[in-house]
């Protein structure tokens, strides 16, 4: 009796630890399997570049609130463009360490000394921003109106350009680059093969690195696994030390240790809103799976089924990121809702400073909205609409909004438009954005409330008739 | 969907308190008959029993046909409510529309006490919901297309409380799209004015002032007991006498008291007829316009009508036009 039920009790704990997911598997270290490979290296991870990128794109967002109405204009300028092209020797403006929060690199360099945003920018039209622009182009235009705002705020026209600058770019670069570059044309079974090195003389095959690349662009922790929205979240925010340190040497390695933008924003969607979703872990794990698949093909070509399992989650990776951008752009649509509701009945001082709000808050939706733009999906007449309800600025306090750009490249505002007829546009791209991409955080729902009351009714709509 | 819960959805009306027919309402009502006729009519106990268990009108080809109705019904609905439009859908497009005006301003009264909105909101549902439930049941009696669908309800010769259910689907559908949008509407008005303190007040989650109405003895309406109120009371509210004058046989009683609750809407617009002391009215329509137990005729003779409107219609139209 006594034997049988010891024999049970080992049965069943094996099994358990058994069904016990592999909830700290990290992304990397993952060993060297190209064919013939004779050198030393042992690790294959290798996406330092794409980190350099994150830190450059990070500190854009700082400098470009450094203008001070117009004087420094030119200085300003020249250092956008430096961190534009990572040239010189730069310093990490953002994110550096805080008290509580010590971040190990200092300088560009020490991440990598070549990576610049520059290169890798999307070179499309951008029909969401006025001029006829590539994105090259208009993120250029950007820096320059950035340069003579005051502390990047252009108040007349009601543009923050630290917002603009950030929130286009994590599309422009970091989302373009991976869904439409990296894991778009770089799966497929000719590009970059897998019995191949990425390039000459490389000890990670052409199929391990781009899949690498596209890990740095979403810019998770590669502990990502073992934290939630919330947690993934102050990390971002430097506030929990304990969770972002994962190797437990007391300071933050930005390569492997922090999140950046887009995981960021997967996070943000995640811990708030209606919190049914779970946009890191899903994409987190198909970043997972998928090199899973790729380091067991063992430095062979893939076959017909490994890349179609690979494909298979490049796809769930681009449609929740996508997604990500979505949710983001749906919250800040409920913001500028919220604010012009709030600015209605201000004046003077508190007005000024609702208005200041509402400008950062349009200037995160309108970069949102521009950087779901430049995927490798063509949005088609939901791009047009969206461009269309948000327009090319926000409402101002004069109820006038830019309209275009005029030959000087300096905005012209023609028109006119009431806030409540704003707010209603607002309305429209919420439910554009819930109905194209089926929202399910929805954070900041203007028509929450609503939604609740109707819920509520449900029932009491009876068909009881005399 | 597996067979039990089928049997459990059909008859669960009898056990929510959203619905007219909830066992407690319906016990309420029978309570309610019984004091009614011990103390206004000096009928003794055994008497008042007989009365309100009156086998003749309980089980009736008509009253028979009523359950019928109820299951067959109750299954229809299942099918097609999931295709209605919600009250959702209405309240965000009243929402939506409300932001066009300039003078007016979303949130307006966001400030204003909780209690006068939950209030304010739940007279409102109620008053709209019974108004528009008068001009619709009103549109049932006047237009012919209409009431070839609506002849069903007035097609019952003995009244119980399940007589509710003896409406044409299609009387259903247009019923809950009344409903989806008066609610809707509400709905939507309040929260754009009001923002999220919007609440309904409730007794067990029915709307307080629908709990009012059906603890009173709703369930009396359609039922063989004549309670009345004061003169004076019937001009504002409909008692279940006012109710079965509207399926009276009468012709002095034709196209009466369509209100549900309220009977300001019948005083307003002329349609208002008080109750009268204890006569004895028939109910029902001529075999020649509708069966009252047949339920193949039931369901189907509604659409034969509506074609004989149609088409007498269209030639009429036809003729006009050549003259």
């Amino acid at each position: 009796m006594r034997k049988s039920s010891l024999a049970l009790t080992a049965i069943l704990s094996t099994t358990m630890l058994a069904a016990v997911p592999a909830f700290s598997e990290s992304y990397g270290p993952y060993p060297v399997t190209l064919q013939g490979y004779e050198g030393d290296k042992t690790n294959t991870v290798s996406y330092s570049g794409q980190i350099a990128r994150q830190v450059l794109e990070k500190s854009l967002k700082s400098i470009a609130g450094k203008g001070n109405g117009g004087e420094n204009a030119a200085e300003v300028e020249a250092m956008l463009l430096a961190y534009f092209n990572n040239e010189g020797d730069l310093d990490i403006i953002s994110p550096v360490s805080k008290d509580g929060f010590p971040v190990l690199q200092t300088k560009v360099s020490e991440i990598s000394s070549s990576a610049n945003v520059a290169g890798k920018f999307y070179k499309g039209l951008v029909p969401g921003y006025p001029g006829a622009q590539t994105g090259v182009e208009v993120i250029q235009h950007m820096f320059s109106q950035a340069a003579k705002s005051n502390k990047g705020f252009d108040a007349e026209n009601g543009l923050d350009w630290g917002q603009l600058i950030s929130k286009f770019t994590m599309g422009a670069m970091q989302y373009n680059q991976a869904v439409d570059n990296y894991l778009d044309e770089k799966m497929t079974a000719d590009n970059k093969p897998n019995n191949k090195p990425y390039k000459d003389g490389a000890h990670y095959t052409g199929k391990e690195h781009s899949w690498d690349e596209a890990f740095g662009y979403w810019g998770a922790p590669a502990h990502a696994s073992d934290l939630d929205g919330a947690t993934a979240y102050a990390v971002a925010k430097q506030k929990d030390l304990a969770s972002a340190d994962a190797n437990g040497d007391g300071v933050v390695d930005l390569k492997t240790e922090y999140t950046f933008g887009p995981a960021y924003y997967a996070a943000a969607a995640d811990k708030s809103g209606t919190k049914t979703t779970n946009y890191l872990g899903t994409i987190m794990q198909a970043f997972l799976d998928g090199r899973k698949v790729i380091t067991e093909a063992n430095g062979e070509a893939l076959s017909a089924e490994e890349l179609a399992a690979v494909q298979g989650y490049a796809a769930v990776i681009g449609s929740e990121w996508e997604k990500v951008l979505a949710e983001a752009t749906f919250k800040y649509a409920g913001s500028v809702y919220k604010d012009i509701e709030k600015m209605k009945s201000l004046e003077g001082e508190e007005l000024a400073k609702a208005y200041r709000a509402y400008g950062k808050h349009w200037g995160e939706l309108k970069g949102f909205a521009l950087a779901i733009q430049t995927g490798k999906n063509n949005l088609g007449a939901t791009a047009v609409e969206l461009n269309k309800l948000i327009g090319f600025g926000p409402v101002t306090l004069d109820n006038s909004f830019v309209t275009g750009i005029d030959a000087n490249g300096d905005f012209v505002r023609e028109r006119r438009m009431t806030w409540n007829d704003y707010q209603l546009n607002m309305l429209k791209v919420q439910k554009l954005l819930q109905d194209t991409f089926g929202l399910e955080a929805l954070i900041n729902d203007a028509t929450a409330d609503l939604a609740a009351l109707a819920g509520a009714l449900e029932t009491e709509a009876s068909a009881e008739t005399d | 969907m597996d067979i039990t819960s089928v049997i459990t959805d059909v008859f669960s009306d009898f056990a929510d308190p959203k619905k007219r027919i909830f066992v407690g309402y319906f016990a309420l009502s029978l309570a309610l008959a019984f004091v009614w006729l011990i103390v206004l009519r000096r009928k003794d106990s055994k008497g008042a029993l007989r009365k309100i268990f009156d086998k003749k009108v309980w089980f009736s080809g008509s009253a028979r046909a009523d359950y019928g109705i109820f299951v067959i019904n109750q299954l229809v609905t299942m099918l097609i409510s999931p295709l209605l439009l919600t009250q959702l859908a209405i309240g965000t497009a009243v929402f939506f529309w409300l932001h066009n005006f300039e003078y007016l301003s979303r949130g307006l009264f966001t400030d204003m006490n909780t209690a006068v909105v939950v209030t304010l909101f739940t007279g409102t549902l109620f008053l709209v919901d019974d108004f528009t439930k008068y001009v619709v049941h009103r549109w049932m009696h006047r237009w012919p297309l209409l009431w070839s669908i609506h002849k069903v309800h007035h097609s019952a010769k003995t009244m119980t409380p399940i007589t509710v259910y003896r409406v044409h689907p299609l009387e259903g559908v247009l019923y809950g799209l009344r409903s989806t949008f008066a609610q809707g509407t509400v709905i939507g008005m309040f929260i754009f004015f009001f923002g999220g303190s919007v609440e309904l007040a409730t007794v067990l989650g029915v709307n307080v002032l629908s709990f009012v109405f059906h603890v009173t003895g709703s369930n009396l309406r359609h039922s063989h007991i004549q309670i009345r109120y004061w003169p004076w009371l019937e001009r504002f509210l409909i008692s279940p006498a006012q109710h079965q004058v509207h399926h009276s046989t009468d012709k002095r009683h034709f196209d009466k008291n369509y209100g549900v609750a309220f009977a300001v809407w019948d005083w307003m617009f002329g349609s208002l007829h008080l109750s009268e002391d204890e006569e004895e009215m028939t109910y029902g329509l001529p075999e020649a316009q509708a069966s009252a137990d047949n339920l193949l005729d039931i369901y189907t003779r509604p659409f034969v009508d509506m074609w004989r409107v149609i088409t007498s219609r269209t030639v009429r139209f036809v003729n006009w036009i050549r003259a």
